[in-house]
């Protein structure tokens, strides 16, 4: 992990020093001393300090090893679900709750290789109108609303 | 100790019978969420609390609790019959419930693990509402410094959540402090970090970001994987334990308990160090102490009663003090504060009304847990053969509904999402959730207390040390974080000897 302890270590110093930049900002509205610049500027120092003793670390040779590796093809099934999960957040507005959790759930288990179809269909359509059912009736909290339910 | 409050507490849990019915829809959750590998009671929790938006507090509260108690004995259920523990909780249970499931016995085991955990439960359950009111009565007197340094000291248990790494366990406590300066400064009104955007003005949103860190992080991680777990073929019989056996390990339950509720009682450990801590103490003080890991009750009723009664000890901390003991009280108490009940010594003061049902609903959620655990273990087994590509799909939902039914905000879902991607990198990366979401808990007292002692002593960093409390809490909070380091660093150095040696082999 030596490569990516120092990119991480890198990445969080220039995080730190950014917070610490921009926190010199709220200066002007500080009216006893402590204020809102305070808690993020320790923050940042500490940050950074923690970043420097990783990079250094990985330098010594004492990161971790990996354990468990990410699986390519797995990772690529996690950005398409990402991806569906983008496009359920906008559907949901133009098709409603209901119908557009029915396509998000067949989907996202057909992407999970689950073969029999009709099996797909019950667990949707069930699982959407349960929950849609829920919110609606039991809790009342208002659904994103289209031209179906 | 107030009995008329703690009466009537019980009156309004145990006289409305709707409360039943939630204590046991969450009894029933947690169990199936304990039982399956890879989902936690903390997950579940998170999932849960947006479904108690609408509610009346109390059935929410009450619903969490129960899934709280269902969720720590579900682990023991795929320990016994997979050989899996369900969560870290069920892991010692293993040891002796997987061994008496290959003999045949898998359903004493079972039998007894529910009679322990109820055993246990229990008395975890009446020593928080015995003891918490008086630590609340002392806790009233505290000011800011008092805070800061209780805060302080809630913080140093991030070594020991650290895992791996404690660098990397600091690491993401500070990236959690570091979430909680976004929005309103609330001393003096500043918008911070906002980057002008309206939705960040209130700050990073706690349930978001606990789906995000629980939640969508293992959705994810199910998915890169598709776990097949072996399927359960057990038949369970003879599931209630004979009397006699259970006077045999009456004496090994009652000790372990009262080592859980001490063990939960301390920020920072958690129902797996519980149950293991028993279970070794119950070997050592045992006549026979080979016997254990070979099939044996009390393998079973020491782990079980142990992580059980810990549950207890956690809730003290956190209701007394405002300061979790572990990642599912640390969600507990956030549920909590979305109910606009900030946990603290206050919380005793100001809301009797809240404070004693949560009691109450412990202690019916381990009756609950017991008849439940005992009617339903066949079922419970036949559940772990649910088919993950069917339920992955659900739980991602529920993360996204979740996530928006807060404040009913899409721009919460995106963040969510965001930081569930990060969680799914920083498990890989051996960066550990908790201490982000301890941080989330605690960044805003630390920070508030902080700034209000220091306008309080005009700028002198000894108001810290001066005040005997506050210099007390400092004082235990950096032995604690001292000794732990050592602890953990031991352990690990033990872990990578043992690795080279296995590696020389």
């Amino acid at each position: 992990m030596k490569n990516v302890d120092i990119g991480v270590g890198v990445g969080l110093l220039t995080l730190s020093s950014s917070l610490f930049w921009c926190a010199g900002n709220f200066k002007d509205l500080t009216v006893h001393g402590y204020g809102p610049d305070l808690f993020p500027r320790i923050l940042a120092v500490f940050m950074s300090f923690l970043a420097i003793l990783l990079i250094i670390n990985a330098f010594l040779g004492k990161s971790l090893k990996k354990e468990d590796h990410i699986d390519p093809r797995g990772f690529l099934r996690v950005l398409v679900a990402i991806g569906i999960c983008i496009v359920y957040l906008v559907l949901v507005n133009l098709l409603g709750f209901a119908t557009s959790t029915f396509l998000f759930l067949f989907v996202l288990m057909a992407l999970l290789k689950q073969k029999r179809i009709i099996l797909r269909i019950i667990a949707s359509v069930t699982v959407s109108i349960i929950v849609w059912a829920i919110f609606r009736y039991f809790l009342v909290i208002p659904l994103p609303e289209g031209l179906l339910i | 100790m107030d009995w008329t409050l703690l009466l009537a507490g019980f009156g309004k849990v145990m006289l409305n019978p709707i409360n039943f019915v939630f204590v046991f829809i969450g009894v029933v959750a947690g169990i199936i969420v304990g039982a399956l590998p890879g989902l936690t009671a903390t997950m579940g929790v998170a999932l849960l609390i947006p479904f108690t938006f609408g509610l009346d507090p109390i059935q929410g509260l009450v619903m969490l609790i129960g899934l709280f108690t269902g969720g720590i004995y579900g682990a023991c259920i795929s320990s016994i019959l997979l050989g899996i523990p369900g969560t870290p909780a069920g892991a010692a249970t293993l040891l002796d419930g997987y061994t008496m499931n290959k003999q045949g016995q898998a359903g004493k085991a079972m039998g007894m693990a529910v009679i322990a955990s109820w055993f246990g439960g229990t008395i975890g359950a009446l020593v928080m509402t015995f003891a918490s009111p008086q630590i609340a009565k002392v806790a009233l007197k505290f000011g800011p410094p008092e805070f800061f340094s209780l805060a302080f000291f809630g913080l140093g248990i991030i070594i020991t959540i650290s895992g791996k790494s404690i660098l990397k366990g600091l690491i993401s406590g500070i990236f959690g402090l570091m979430l909680t300066v976004v929005g309103f400064d609330p001393l003096s009104g500043a918008p911070r970090f906002t980057f002008g955007s309206r939705e960040l003005l209130g700050g990073i949103s706690l349930i978001p970001a606990l789906i995000g860190l629980f939640g969508y992080s293992q959705v994810f991680k199910e998915i890169e994987k598709i776990l097949i777990l072996p399927a359960v073929k057990t038949e369970l019989k003879n599931l209630i334990p004979k009397l006699s056996e259970i006077k045999s390990v009456l004496k090994t339950m009652i000790k372990s308990s009262l080592f859980g509720v001490f063990i939960g009682s301390i920020p920072g450990t958690g129902t797996d160090i519980a149950a293991f801590v028993a279970y070794g103490e119950a070997k050592r003080a045992s006549k026979h102490p080979e016997k254990f890991g070979t099939g044996i009750l009390e393998g079973i009723a020491a782990p079980e009663s142990g992580n059980n009664a810990c549950a207890g000890g956690a809730m003290v901390p956190m209701l007394t003090l405002g300061i979790p003991g572990d990642a599912v009280t640390a969600v507990l108490l956030g549920a909590l504060t979305i109910h606009n009940f900030q946990p603290g010594p206050m919380l005793f003061r100001d809301h009797p009304e809240i404070v004693y049902p949560i009691f109450a609903a412990m202690i019916l959620s381990q009756f609950v847990m017991l008849f439940v655990g005992l009617a339903g273990a066949r079922y419970f087994a036949r559940l772990i053969n649910i088919d993950r590509r069917i339920l992955t799909p659900v739980i991602f939902l529920l993360c996204v509904v979740g996530s928006y039914a807060m404040r009913f905000s899409f721009f919460d879902v995106g963040i969510s999402l965001i930081i569930g991607i990060i969680a799914y990198f920083m498990y890989y990366y051996e960066y550990p959730g908790s201490p982000i979401l301890l941080s989330i808990i605690l960044g805003p007292m630390v920070e508030q207390n902080l700034r209000r002692s220091l306008i309080i002593s005009h700028g002198d960093p000894a108001i810290f040390f001066t005040r005997p409390i506050s210099a007390s809490f400092i004082f235990i909070g950096l032995f604690i974080m001292i000794t732990s380091y050592f602890r953990v660093k031991k352990a690990m150095d033990r872990e990578a000897e043992a690795a080279s040696l296995r590696k020389q082999e």
